[in-house]
């Protein structure tokens, strides 16, 4: 009796066992499958690769470059712009210590962060990437792809906020003429080895994650160190 | 058996964090916000490989461990139970180490991390009976 009961007991527990499996592998599948980013614009994957170009800030001649590789709709990457970056900026570019070169990088998870490349490369046009680079990031969470499937018209929206040229912006915009040099900027990321966002090159090291500005400054102390430039912290970098 | 079973579905939420690290997932189901920052920060890694990676590989030592306890070889065994409750702990500390990052340095909730921490809790009050119950 004992024994039947055990034996009917296990029988219930292999059941279990298959049914999460079942399930889990179920539902595991079904997000694997699902279209990534679950929409977004499509991308041509038959696209001429363009020019890989980065943005600059600072100083051409700086001691140390910054080289920063990142994904508009990466909220990692927008956490770095909002908590990081002002103080670079601030201590590191302003100062002559550091330049910070921009390059996007849009990672498949993110289909709208073309669109917002796309936006920054047409501000670029007018001579305010970097406008539109804070924009894009500070509202990140209003265009991105959660939130919806139209992000152009709130880039649109920016331009026309930040000074542009409305009609200039929306011909470059719908034109879509940047993105071969989008998909370009991409392939100089993986070139150099980049496989997440945001990811930096600071004296020729990489390092991957949204470093807070501590670490970025002993990084540039680092580097000053090494190209013989110490004295240039002297200069009011903190 | 209920341990095997909750260390199993466990086992899945870690699965989809780490086909997404992998890039086979695209965005991440997340229904109160945080778990694509959570899982992009510098914290999402540990020992050079992703978070969700530790965690496939200790819900697969977990299921192991406990689904040998219930075959009649190791059913008397008290050495089962003992490693169920350490290692069931162990997670606990993890997980609160891992809630603890999301809080106050991220600041931001993953809502798989905390259903993988709200697992390992039951598992380990689970542990915690089926030790006691061996004592006896």
């Amino acid at each position: 009796m004992a024994s039947s009961n055990a034996r009917a007991s296990k029988k219930r527990f292999t059941i279990l066992l298959i049914a999460i499996v079942a399930v889990g592998a179920a539902a595991l599948g079904y997000v694997a499958m699902r279209p990534k980013g679950g929409g977004g614009e499509a991308i041509d994957p038959n696209m001429p690769l363009g020019t890989a170009q980065g943005f600059l800030m600072g100083s051409p001649d700086a001691p140390v470059k910054i080289v920063e590789f990142a994904d508009f709709e990466c909220p990692a990457c927008a956490q770095f712009a909002m908590l990081a970056e002002p103080d670079i900026r601030e201590r590191l570019v302003k100062t002559g210590v550091a330049s910070i070169e921009f390059f996007v990088f849009p990672l498949p998870s993110h289909p709208n962060s073309w669109p917002a490349s796309n936006a920054a490369y047409c501000a670029n046009e007018q001579g305010k990437f970097w406008e539109m680079h804070d924009r894009l990031f500070y509202t990140q969470d209003l265009w991105n792809t959660q939130s919806t499937s139209n992000p152009g018209k709130k880039m649109k929206g920016y331009a026309a906020d930040i000074g542009l040229d409305a009609d200039k912006f929306e011909e470059c915009f719908d034109s879509r003429r940047h993105y071969p040099n989008i998909k370009a900027s991409g392939a100089e990321a993986e070139k150099r080895g980049i496989n997440e966002t945001p990811s930096f090159i600071i004296g020729g090291k990489k390092y991957a994650g949204s470093l807070p500005y501590d670490e970025i400054k002993k990084l540039v102390d680092a580097e000053l160190v090494r190209v013989g430039k110490t004295d240039t912290t002297a200069k009011g970098a903190k | 058996m209920l341990i095997a079973a909750v260390a199993l579905v466990g086992l899945f939420p870690a699965m989809y964090l780490w086909l997404y690290k992998l890039g086979v997932v695209g965005t991440l189901s997340c229904k109160i916000g945080g778990c694509e920052k959570v899982n992009t920060s510098p914290w999402a890694m540990f020992l050079g490989q992703p978070v969700a990676l530790w965690g496939v590989a200790y819900y697969i030592l977990l299921f192991a461990v406990a689904l040998a306890g219930t075959s009649e070889r190791f059913a008397d065994d008290r050495r089962v139970s003992v490693a169920l409750v350490t290692l069931t702990g162990w997670g606990v500390l993890f997980s609160a180490y891992l809630t603890y990052l999301e809080l106050a340095v991220i600041h931001a909730v993953c809502q798989w991390c905390v259903v993988s921490a709200v697992l390992v809790v039951v598992m380990f009050a689970l542990s915690v009976v089926e030790l006691k119950a061996n004592r006896k």
